[in-house]
């Protein structure tokens, strides 16, 4: 089963009388447990992809399906609620509330969604314990380093247990050394949940931790 | 309510600020409506707490007890009047008295005993059974206004009345003010102006016969006799010229200060969103609802107004109850506090409105957009 299909799915955004195409007609499949790497230069559409992928933006035309899901018709709302129970995202800038311990921006995931909280803090615990940070759970975002604000963002992302994580330039702000730490940490947190994941990087480098890379260029997919 | 509760953990000083900022206002606007409550009551107690429903003006004196008298023949026409129960004249005026202490204004509203016009409750004492009793205000009790103390009106061969009860709010504008009988205010004017030959009435208290709508009758009263305006209690309080005027400047700085509310608040919350907008922004990427984010905004709007409200109202009574006792004493009414921490709970709602605004308008796609630190 896959756990993501992008079927001729394009994104056009309008400019004046004009129109920029954001993404050309684009087919996409990653299965149950895959690592896909999506690398491409600035501007190429990658991140648009990742957000029609993830919910956050509606493709012009085409079809979105994650697992069984699909997401192509939802409304705000839906996507919404889609994108809370169903998908894991880091992004590249803003990846935790900075006036909540490690463990409470794991915490509020569960909360905003009305999930249990006893079951949550056993979670968020173990997510935390995964990643070593069991002995930063109460520290700030501020008094956490770099790769710790990461791994804790990897963390919030599994969270609410997603069959899909979407992770946009996840290394961007670190160096070669804590950006490879952390893919492997990805890749570890991933493949030992089964889970698929879509790795947006500019950094070729990255591939390496990646099943399959696929390029895009000017929105246009290339395998 | 994580998000709300632990941002005001984390930022104590800056909500505790608030906080203090909203109880200094709200200790203003409660200790103000004491302040004022306490005057008007002043103003116009010896009215609002006697017992006759209506009262009836000369229509010259626009509603004004000082400015009114009425004509034996209309004081006549007003007992005739259908559904009129009962009439009785009440005289009012102000006399220099000589107390045990030192001469005094005073103000004497007589009336017939044991008919309308008398004070409704007293506090101590009883009301007066002859010509040369009164009852007084308990709030000039130690001006030489006690029961037992005995005044007298001074003029030419001016009566002299004892002190027999205390009523709570009988005082006519901000003066000591003595209930007396109708014979004994005749007798004081008479003292003070001698060669006058007929003491007339200041009004007429009239009683509706049973089934008798108030209103009614004094609409009525109006219809039938020349020259009268009729008015319920409570209009006569209301449109007393003094309190009208001391009303509509305390409407204007209470207007002001819940205005100042709705400012702070609105523009601390404001800041404050946008001072957060990507970690806001990033919830919602990640599937926060907007009406969590709004939810946890009321709940931290709620938190710094029942502070402050505490803080404020707290200091307001402890003020009140510690001020000296001087000519206005100091009310805080249960009713009139409650009604203003209901509006400003209201209120402080609507200057969240514009941050609550900001919050539905979050864009969550901008989640992969913001570039900068790496939180």
């Amino acid at each position: 089963m896959t756990a993501l299909v992008l079927d001729g799915v394009r994104k056009v955004y309008p400019s004046g009388d004009d129109e920029i195409v954001a993404v050309h007609t684009a087919d996409l499949a990653v299965g149950d447990d895959e690592i896909l790497a999506l690398v491409g230069p600035s501007g190429s559409g990658k991140t648009t992809l990742l957000s029609i992928a993830g919910g956050l933006l509606a493709p012009t035309a085409g079809a979105v399906r994650v697992g069984s899901t699909d997401i192509s018709g939802f409304n705000q709302k839906q996507l919404t609620g889609f994108r809370a129970s169903s998908v894991g995202f880091v992004f590249q800038a803003v990846n935790l509330v900075p006036f909540l311990t490690a463990r409470e921006n794991l915490l509020v995931v569960a909360e905003m969604t009305g999930q249990p909280k006893g079951p949550a803090r056993r979670r968020a615990d173990q997510l935390l314990d995964e990643l070593g940070l069991t002995h930063r759970t109460k520290n700030l975002p501020a008094q956490l380093s770099g790769g710790e604000r990461q791994r804790v963002a990897i963390g919030r992302a599994l969270m609410n247990e997603p069959g899909l994580v979407l992770f946009d330039e996840p290394t961007s702000a670190l160096d070669t050394s804590l950006g490879e730490q952390v893919m492997g940490l990805i890749r570890d947190e991933v493949k030992g949940r089964g889970t698929a994941a879509v790795i947006v990087t500019h950094d070729t480098r990255m591939t390496e931790f990646a099943d399959r890379t696929v390029s895009i260029i000017d929105g246009y997919l290339a395998a | 309510m994580l998000l709300a509760l632990r941002e005001v953990i984390r930022a104590k000083a800056r909500f505790a600020l608030l906080s203090g900022a909203v109880g200094l206002l709200v200790f203003l606007i409660v200790f103000q409506q004491a302040l004022f409550g306490g005057l008007i009551t002043s103003f116009i107690g010896a009215v609002e707490n006697q017992d006759a429903p209506i009262l009836v003006f000369n229509d010259q004196a626009r509603s004004n007890v000082e400015g009114s008298f009425l004509l034996p023949a209309q004081a006549e026409a007003i007992s005739r009047v259908d559904g009129v129960a009962d009439s009785r004249l009440i005289g009012q005026n102000t006399f220099t008295v000589a107390t045990a202490s030192a001469p005094e204004d005073a103000v004497l509203f007589g009336y017939t005993l044991g008919e309308l016009g008398e004070p409704r409750t007293l506090r101590d004492g009883r009301l007066p059974l002859g010509p040369n009793e009164a009852v007084a205000s308990a709030a000039d009790a130690d001006k030489g206004f006690d029961i037992g103390d005995t005044i007298e009106i001074l003029g030419d061969d001016g009566p002299t009345v004892t002190i027999v009860g205390l009523g709570e709010d009988l005082r006519w504008s901000v003066a000591p003010t003595l209930f007396v009988s109708y014979e004994t205010f005749e007798a004081a004017q008479a003292a003070v102006n001698p060669d006058a030959t007929v003491v007339l009435p200041s009004l007429v208290a009239v009683r509706p016969a049973d089934g008798v709508d108030i209103d009614t009758l004094t609409d009525t009263i109006d219809a039938q006799v020349d020259g009268v305006e009729a008015l319920t209690n409570a209009e006569a309080v209301a449109q007393n010229p003094g309190v009208q005027g001391v009303s509509s400047s305390i409407t204007i700085i209470l207007a002001l200060a819940f205005v100042v509310v709705i400012l702070v608040v609105g523009f601390f919350f404001l800041i404050l969103t946008v001072q957060k907008a990507k970690p806001l922004t990033l919830l919602r990427a990640i599937g926060s609802p907007s009406s969590y984010l709004v939810r946890n905004l009321i709940v931290q709007i709620a938190v710094v107004m029942t502070a402050g409200i505490v803080i404020g109202v707290g200091s307001a009574l402890l003020v009140a109850a510690v001020s000296p006792t001087g000519d206005v004493p100091i009310e805080v009414e249960v009713g009139s506090v409650i009604t203003t921490v209901v509006a400003l709970f209201v209120l402080a709602m609507i200057g969240g409105a514009v941050s609550i605004r900001r919050v539905l308008r979050i864009d969550p796609i901008r989640a992969t957009a913001d570039s900068g630190r790496t939180l």
